[in-house]
């Protein structure tokens, strides 16, 4: 399907383990069978890891590899504010022409995943891209987002992604 | 004569089964012959007319197919096989007469000399195009016949039968067909000399080449697209002749194929190779190497790049085993493919980081297990190669993907050496490296960021036979507990560092025992933090599991033991009376829980050296606690707390467990001379002297709180017995009755009613022919003094139900004639406005497989004991649920069936769940968490293995999606586990129910569950997340 490879060789870093919430703290040892739901009225908010948790799965459209493989997001990219989140992320090369995809797949995956409150910002990591600006404008722009994703083929692309296939192998 | 002459008249007017029978019959016994058949078919068999022939040739050969083989002399089987030659020549009997043709090449008569003929005429008059593929079957299945029996007859014919089977077999396509002539063609080319036809032949196999057949659903034949496959795999690996030819084929599909086809090339290539030869595979190296390489280093998925390196490995093997053996399995060089591979992967490894470095560590561990020859080469260049690069990188990251590298390598040197069958000491390919890893690793696991991959490298080291002295595993040890007690607040590797200690200890315990055990107790604080040491509990908590997960070796466990024991006992009769004396009872229960959990899994593990501990273990423990219940004055003494005594208990159990039926037996005289007579002496030993003047009897009325507590050290001891250990009681009827009464009438608190129950429904389960009659007094009397008797509270009612359930399982578990009876008694109470539903929900929790009659405490268990009841009982609620007459019973029904099916497995209630579907529905709009919760896993558990063709729930999907919904909603369901199971259920139903059936609600629930995003809890959240993205997806 894709004719060129932007990188053919990218660097590979081996995924961490998933966020421990355990509470350490408590004066006795918990109980195996101790189900989270006690407590039903604590209330826990949207955080960093939760988003990080979101798209680390996503799949690069180029290579069999998540996008935290290929190191394209990470957990201190992301901040959270009450009604407000910024997910900047890395392309490989910056002549990465996947990036509008990448961008566009992180987007889908939060819209439809967290709640409308949240006003989203999708941006690449400054200096990384030789194109940034068109980029971003492309994945913050309502009308563009909207018009791209009414294209079935490009959607079927961000889809393969993030069911976690590389979609153009 | 003349019968068989009417037979063969009223067949060919009928046709029927019958007379071939009867004149097979005839023939067997004796009263006509064959010849007589051919003689009353005379003139059908020369008749004019075609259909006439055909039937006369059609039956003889039918008789022929039911006669008794003996029948048939020398001297017969020549005449018929000659007449059905001549049949051949016919078209209207060449059907029939092929037939007798199969019948005759099974018999014994039919030898060597008629081969030739019979196949020559198959040959001359068979044209296999025009026939169809039942009858083209026979005609190989003759063939195969004389391929089994007279393969030296058509050896003979060599080059005439070859011609002629080749022109036969060709443009051969039903599937049926192929497996028989792919045995044939196998046979052909091991045993024939086919010089001159192997063209021809190669032409006729290669054709089928790649197999893309795929069976039809439902296929009655049975053939898979994988037996037709291996056979054709076993003709193209059959003769080197060969393998010019299919090199060129094989190269090509693999470059041109789909997944599949790739997959079965590499598989056949694999096969091929040792075959074809060393010769060829040499010439061909580096083509094949060529095309491999792209499957390895850009592979279309994982299973494929794996088959492309099997396909490496017997290249190389091919290549180099035929030198080694030449040689005389002297050291060889490796020159050709093996090197310029290896110069190759070495050359991508300058940039370990990269992700082809991944490829090319992988086609190196491929060729350490090839020969000898070639794993020498490959470790003598990547072992340098990747330490001199460790020490020439600087930056971080690419040091780290470096050594991850290395770790592959000596995970497959090792591998390497383990697959030999050889037994003598052969030395391990890593030694002359070892001393430079070993330095470089010793460098990583100093580092934070290289600790994990340089555990791997130590971990592979360690399990390599014959690589490390004692003394180098000794100093991995001593490097490896700098780490462990260096600064590990956020020590992520600690689980790898056991992983490799443990190892050690498997080898050479005296290491860890000496260094690293030490060091951990010598961590461990000697009192307790105080609650607001957060750090130092995490410390404390980290240094016994830490040790928990080393100490499972009976040497180490030992010292472990000692060490824990004596540390609770100081900590539990310290004297010192600080202000809060929790974090110290946490503290010693901690301890407990870690020698538990150790316990627990040498139990698993089967290890000898458990039961030893009754005696050095198990007093100990009852002395501390018995001790500190006694000298308990109402204030808090740490182990009287009821944490610490459940631990115990487990701790108890576990031994237990292990005992002998001898052993058991004293130790239960013992335990009941204690609990009941107040002897405690027999159960107790330690230094703590125990107060003469009060004396143990924690079954009074008038004991306080804290002794009764120990009646769960008493359970604990019991449940484990075997049934042939006997209770050492006068009555077994009157101590059943007197803990029951006991646990309604005395106890204190649901610990100690539950630990009496144990003992119940342990003691009940195995000797229930003892406790007739207990068991039959409480059937009479149960319901009406401890159920539906409304003098008591409603508490004290609900604690019936809960002890009556413990007596039906320890009669459910084994299937006894008399549970259903026992369970009847919770019916009896379902219409009861206080207790009915506690009662109906009990139905559930009977079944509900529990930890104390189990596998491991030796209960009687029979198999498909919940089968046998649900399908008595099941029938009884559904009736329930449907009797409109008593509203409370049938709620209670609803109840009873909610948390029933919640307790058993789909295939015992799969057949029912139309009829169940809508009263579970029912069951959703009951006001009770836990029966949504029981209501709604049953629907998760019912659709596994359902599938959008065939639906159970799909008609009621309307009413499905607008209480799931309901219940997923904070504003409706304050539970989260109801949320939580809610829309784990609306993630499902978009794979188990068509979409023309869900198109109506998909923009209601996704727009419904874009609210349940904003839950308040995380773990809701994350299911709306699956559920709705599952939503959006489907339909397209």
């Amino acid at each position: 399907m894709v004719q060129e490879v932007f990188n053919p060789n990218p660097v590979i870093v081996k995924p961490a383990k998933s966020a421990d919430r355990r509470h350490l703290t408590s004066l006795w040892l918990d109980h195996e069978d101790e189900a989270p739901n006690d407590a039903d009225d604590v209330v826990e908010p949207i955080d960093q890891d939760e988003i990080y948790e979101l798209v680390r799965w996503i799949h690069d459209p180029e290579y069999p590899n998540t996008l935290e493989e290929l190191k394209v997001v990470s957990a201190p990219q992301i901040s959270v504010s009450r009604n407000h989140i910024v997910v900047e992320f890395t392309p490989t090369v910056p002549h990465c022409g996947m990036s509008t995809i990448i961008g566009l797949s992180i987007r889908v995956r939060l819209l439809r995943s967290l709640p409308h409150r949240f006003k989203v910002d999708i941006i690449v990591k400054p200096g990384s891209h030789q194109s940034e600006e068109a980029v971003n404008k492309q994945l913050n722009d309502k009308e563009r987002v909207a018009a791209a994703l009414e294209n079935p083929a490009l959607v079927k692309t961000i889809d393969t992604c993030l069911e976690g296939q590389s979609a153009l192998v | 004569m003349e019968s068989t002459e009417r037979l063969v008249r009223t067949w060919m007017a009928s046709g029927r089964d019958e007379e071939v029978v009867m004149t097979a019959s005839e023939v067997s016994d004796g009263r006509t012959s064959l010849l007589n058949v051919v003689k009353a078919l005379g003139e059908y068999l020369t008749a004019e007319e075609d259909s006439l022939r055909t039937k006369g040739v059609e039956f003889l050969s039918l008789v022929l197919d039911r006669s008794p083989p003996e029948k048939l002399n020398r001297q017969s089987v020549r005449v018929l096989a000659t007449f059905y030659c001549t049949k051949l020549e016919d078209t209207e009997t060449i059907i029939p007469a092929l037939k007798g043709l199969l019948s005759l090449s099974r018999l014994i008569n039919c030898t060597s000399e008629d081969v030739p003929a019979i196949t020559r005429a198959l040959f001359v008059h068979v044209k296999m195009k025009v026939l169809v593929q039942s009858v083209r079957l026979v005609v190989y299945s003759i063939i195969d016949n004389f391929m089994a029996r007279h393969r030296d007859a058509l050896k003979q014919m060599n080059k005439e039968f070859l011609a002629g089977y080749v022109a036969l077999a060709d443009g051969e396509k039903d599937p049926r067909n192929l497996l028989v002539a792919f045995a044939i063609a196998r046979v052909i080319l091991v045993e024939f000399d086919i010089s001159a036809f192997v063209e021809d032949l190669f032409n006729i196999t290669f054709c089928y080449f790649p197999i893309t057949f795929r069976p039809p659903p439902n296929d009655p034949y049975g053939i898979s697209a994988d037996d037709l496959k291996r056979n054709l795999r076993r003709c193209l690996s059959a003769t080197p002749a060969f393998g010019p030819m299919a090199i060129p084929v094989f190269l090509e599909k693999l470059i041109a194929g789909s997944p599949m086809t790739k997959r079965d090339t590499l598989q056949s290539m694999t096969e091929c190779f040792p075959v074809y030869g060393a010769g060829l595979a040499r010439s061909s190296a580096r083509e094949i190497w060529n095309a491999l390489k792209l499957e390895i280093f850009q592979p279309t998925d994982t299973i494929t790049a794996d088959m492309a390196l099997n396909c490496t490995q017997s290249l190389v093997k091919t290549i180099y085993l035929a030198d080694s053996r030449a040689e005389d399995g002297s050291e060889t060089d490796s020159e050709g493919l093996a090197q310029d591979a290896c110069e190759e992967c070495i050359m991508i490894l300058r940039e370990p980081e990269k992700s082809q470095a991944r490829p090319a560590i992988k086609v190196l561990c491929a060729f350490m297990s090839t020969t000898p020859s070639v794993a020498h080469y490959t470790i003598s260049k990547t072992a340098p190669h990747l330490v001199a690069l460790f020490i020439t990188l600087e930056d971080t990251a690419s040091r780290l993907s470096d050594l991850l590298l290395l770790s592959d390598l000596i995970a497959a040197a090792r591998d390497s050496v383990s697959n030999l069958q050889q037994s003598d000491v052969i030395e391990p390919p890593l030694l002359p490296y070892k001393d430079d890893i070993l330095g470089i690793v010793i460098v990583g696991l100093q580092t934070n960021s290289l600790r994990r991959p340089a555990l791997a490298c130590l971990l592979g080291m360690v399990s390599t036979k014959y690589l490390l002295t004692d003394e180098e595993l000794g100093f991995v040890v001593h490097k490896t507990n700098e780490v462990l007690q260096g600064d590990t607040d956020e020590n992520d590797d600690e689980s790898d560092i056991l992983k490799l200690l443990t190892t050690i200890t498997t080898i050479s315990p005296h290491h860890v025992v000496d260094q690293t055990l030490p060091l951990l107790f010598n961590d461990l604080p000697d009192q307790a933090p105080s609650r607001a040491a957060v750090t130092d509990r995490i410390k404390y908590r980290r240094i016994l599991s830490a040790l928990s997960i080393l100490c499972q070796q009976p040497e180490l466990f030992e010292v472990f033991m000692i060490r824990l024991t004596t540390r609770v006992e100081l900590l539990c009769s310290a004297t010192d009376i600080e202000a809060d004396s929790e974090p110290r009872a946490a503290y010693a229960h901690a301890i407990l829980r870690s020698i538990a959990q150790t316990l627990s899994s040498k139990v698993d593990e089967k290890h000898v050296d458990v039961p030893k501990y009754i005696d050095r273990l198990v007093p100990r423990l009852y002395k501390l606690f018995i001790y500190s219940a006694l000298t308990s004055d109402g204030g808090y003494v740490i182990a009287t707390d009821p944490r610490l005594i459940l631990v115990a208990g487990d701790i108890i159990s576990l031994v237990a467990q292990c005992l002998t039926v001898e052993r058991y037996q004293t130790f239960m005289v013992a335990l009941f001379s204690a609990f009941i007579s107040g002897n405690v002496a027999s159960i107790c030993e330690g230094q703590l002297k125990l107060p003469a003047d009060i004396v143990f009897h924690p079954f009074q009325d008038s004991a306080l709180t804290s002794l009764k507590n120990l009646i769960l050290l008493f359970a604990a001891a019991i449940i484990a017995a075997p049934k042939e250990v006997s209770i050492p009681v006068s009555s077994l009827d009157g101590f059943l009755s007197d803990i029951l009464k006991w646990s309604l009438m005395t106890a204190d608190n649901d610990i100690q009613r539950e630990a009496a129950w144990k003992i119940l429904t342990s003691i009940l389960n195995k000797h229930t022919a003892d406790a007739s009659g207990f068991l039959s007094q409480q059937l009479e009397i149960f319901e009406s003094n401890r159920l539906s008797d409304t003098a008591l509270t409603v508490p004290q009612r609900q604690q019936g139900v809960a002890a009556w359930v413990y007596i039906c399982k320890a009669l459910l578990v084994q299937s006894h004639p008399s549970a259903l009876d026992f369970a009847d008694r919770l019916f009896g109470v379902f219409g009861d406005e206080s207790i009915g539903w506690d009662a109906a929900k009990a139905i559930g929790q009977i079944v509900e497989p529990g930890d104390v009659l189990s596998k491991r405490n030796r209960s009687v268990i029979k198999i498909l004991h919940v089968q046998k009841f649900v399908s008595k009982i099941l029938p009884r609620i559904i009736a329930g649920a449907n009797d409109t007459s008593k509203p409370n019973e049938q709620i209670s029904n609803l109840v009873a069936l909610a948390s029933l099916i919640k307790s058993i497995s789909k295939p015992l209630y799969s057949q029912q769940m139309p009829i169940l579907i809508p009263f579970l529905l029912r069951g959703l709009d009951l006001p009770d968490e836990s029966v949504h919760v029981n209501v709604i896993d049953t629907f998760i558990a019912a659709a596994e293995g359902d599938t959008p063709e065939q639906s159970l729930v799909a008609e009621h999907v309307p009413s499905l999606i607008s209480k799931m919904l309901k219940n997923s909603g904070i504003q409706d369901t304050p539970s989260t586990r109801v949320r939580i199971a809610a829309a784990r259920y609306l993630a499902i139903l978009p794979q188990i129910v068509r979409y023309d059936i869900l198109h109506p609600y998909k923009s209601q629930v996704v727009k419904e569950l874009a609210k349940v995003l904003d839950d308040p809890k995380r773990a809701v959240r994350k299911e709306a997340v699956n559920a709705r993205t599952n939503w959006i997806k489907c339909g397209g």
